[in-house]
């Protein structure tokens, strides 16, 4: 970015600059008339109150997300509060503090001495874990503004094999540890420098990442939810904890027919078969299918064969 | 409404799985807890702001791009106290300005930013015009150069959005970006 020759420059003048700053070579003039300066105005700092609110939006959001999917099994309940969750976390709120970034705060406040973190910051990295663990990945589904600017912008999703939908699902722990890793030894934060969408929140950012932003959503037009499914490193939290949640969406195996559409009607490729499972409206036991959506992590159904 | 419940309630059989993933679960829910907790150790409750030292700073420019906001959250700031008021100023003129009056081509600012008000003989006032500004540093490097150092950058924060990574602070050469506490954002020169 700088060559050579603007560095070793910037090397020689930067003593001689620091020098001639704390030297006043020209007096202040004793004015005749009654003049008298301006004093230095400052604008005030910001507003931190809305940190908070951000938390509690956060809360609600993720409850009521939880509510809609597990309870309700509204998916335009979900799309709504997606859509809230773009215009308030994403454009009014600028995309900034995120929980995927946040993982990087935390990683920073270990490894690094002088480095504190913001309380805020905590929750947004911590919260989403917590309500997976009961939940399921429902901060994916309705309550992150990266997931839901993709969410809105499939257009007509194409399946992927198999095969390159799990070697591409391997990049986000790539990307996590890397992150982790530039985070804990106080390079930058990678994941917020490659952050896709937040030049679009903001209405601009560098040419890089709007041309980067601009790749992912192109893509996510055929391949829905490209970020999520193959970057994001904060997913990859998630999926670990989405394993071990309490409660998930289902399909309910009480009234599935097992014509096994749905396997191509997700656009995320993430309800897949899978045997050993009984199917009370079939009465039919052997494959069937798990619903997968949008964590990389089949269950069986909560059915019970006959004995 | 699930059809969970309106199916009747069969008994619970423990499996394996079930069994795994409750006491996992419940491990891990101790894990993310605890961890959070941990690190609230090491939190504070004040936000801290990015802001630039202007004692470090070499107005190399990078400030007008590097930001994530179009124009830049870094703005110019004027400290008077320091101000010579003087008739050629080495911030508001162009070094080949052939005179030193309040024209376009002897200025040296590209958005004519700077307001410059004559207050007596040979006295003159400059004032930073902040909707203007657009946080280059050229007049910065003028006053730094060839007069007092009294005007300098600063990160605006009714406009900075406190970014986690500051865009800027990532490529400014002598690290004059770091954070302060919110209750006091700013680093003045002259106070």
């Amino acid at each position: 970015m700088r060559n050579p020759v603007t560095l070793i420059l910037t090397a020689i003048s930067t003593p001689v600059i620091l020098a001639a700053q704390t030297v006043q070579r020209f007096p202040r003039p004793d004015f005749e008339s009654d003049y008298s300066a301006p004093l230095l105005t400052a604008p005030a700092a910001r507003w931190f109150g809305w940190e908070y609110l951000d938390v509690l939006l956060l809360i609600l959001a993720l409850a009521l997300a939880g509510h809609l999917a597990l309870r309700r099994r509204s998916r335009r309940g979900l799309l709504a509060l997606a859509v809230f969750s773009l215009l308030y976390f994403g454009f009014w709120r600028q995309g900034c503090i995120c929980a995927v970034g946040a993982s990087q705060n935390v990683t920073a406040a270990w490894f690094q001495t002088e480095y504190l973190i913001p309380l805020p910051v905590l929750a947004f990295f911590a919260l989403p874990l917590l309500f997976t663990l009961f939940h399921g990945r429902t901060f994916c589904a309705a309550v992150c503004p990266l997931g839901a600017i993709q969410e809105l912008t499939v257009w007509r999703p194409v399946k992927l094999p198999l095969w390159l939908n799990h070697t591409l699902g391997m990049l986000p722990w790539v990307y996590l540890c890397l992150a982790l890793l530039f985070a804990a030894t106080g390079t930058g934060f990678l994941i917020c420098r490659w952050d896709p969408f937040v030049g679009f929140f903001r209405l601009g950012a560098p040419l890089s990442m709007l041309l980067f932003g601009a790749l992912i959503l192109a893509v996510g037009l055929f391949v829905a939810r490209p970020y999520c499914r193959f970057l994001c490193p904060y997913g990859v939290l998630l999926g670990l904890c989405s394993r071990l949640a309490r409660r998930h969406v289902t399909i309910t195996p009480a009234e599935c027919v097992q014509c096994r559409l749905c396997e191509d009607a997700c656009p995320f490729g993430a309800i897949q078969a899978r045997p050993g499972v009984y199917f009370p409206a079939t009465g039919w036991r052997g494959t069937t299918t798990t619903w997968r959506w949008p964590c990389k992590w089949s269950r069986p159904m909560p059915g019970h064969p006959p004995d | 409404m699930t059809q969970a419940s309106t199916t009747p309630a069969q008994p619970e059989k423990l499996t394996r799985s079930g069994f795994l993933r409750r006491w996992l679960g419940g491990l891990s829910l101790a894990l993310v807890a605890g961890l959070a907790g941990a690190t609230s150790w090491k939190s504070k409750r004040k936000t801290q702001v990015w802001q630039l030292d202007p004692h470090k700073c070499v107005h190399c420019g990078n400030c007008e791009h590097a930001c994530v906001l179009k124009p830049s959250a870094v703005k110019a700031v004027h400290a008077y106290v320091l101000c010579g008021y003087c008739k050629l100023c080495g911030g508001y003129h162009h070094p080949q300005a052939k005179n030193l009056d309040t024209a376009a081509e002897s200025q040296l600012c590209p958005t004519g930013a700077i307001k410059r008000t004559f207050i007596e003989d040979p006295f003159y006032e400059y004032t930073i015009i902040e909707e203007k500004c657009i946080g280059c540093g050229v007049c910065v490097k003028g006053c730094s150069q060839f007069g007092n150092g009294s005007l300098f950058l600063q990160v605006r924060h009714d406009r900075c959005v406190n970014c986690n990574d500051c865009a800027i602070a990532r490529v400014c050469p002598v690290q004059a970006f770091r954070l302060v506490p919110a209750d006091e954002p700013y680093l003045l020169k002259g106070v």
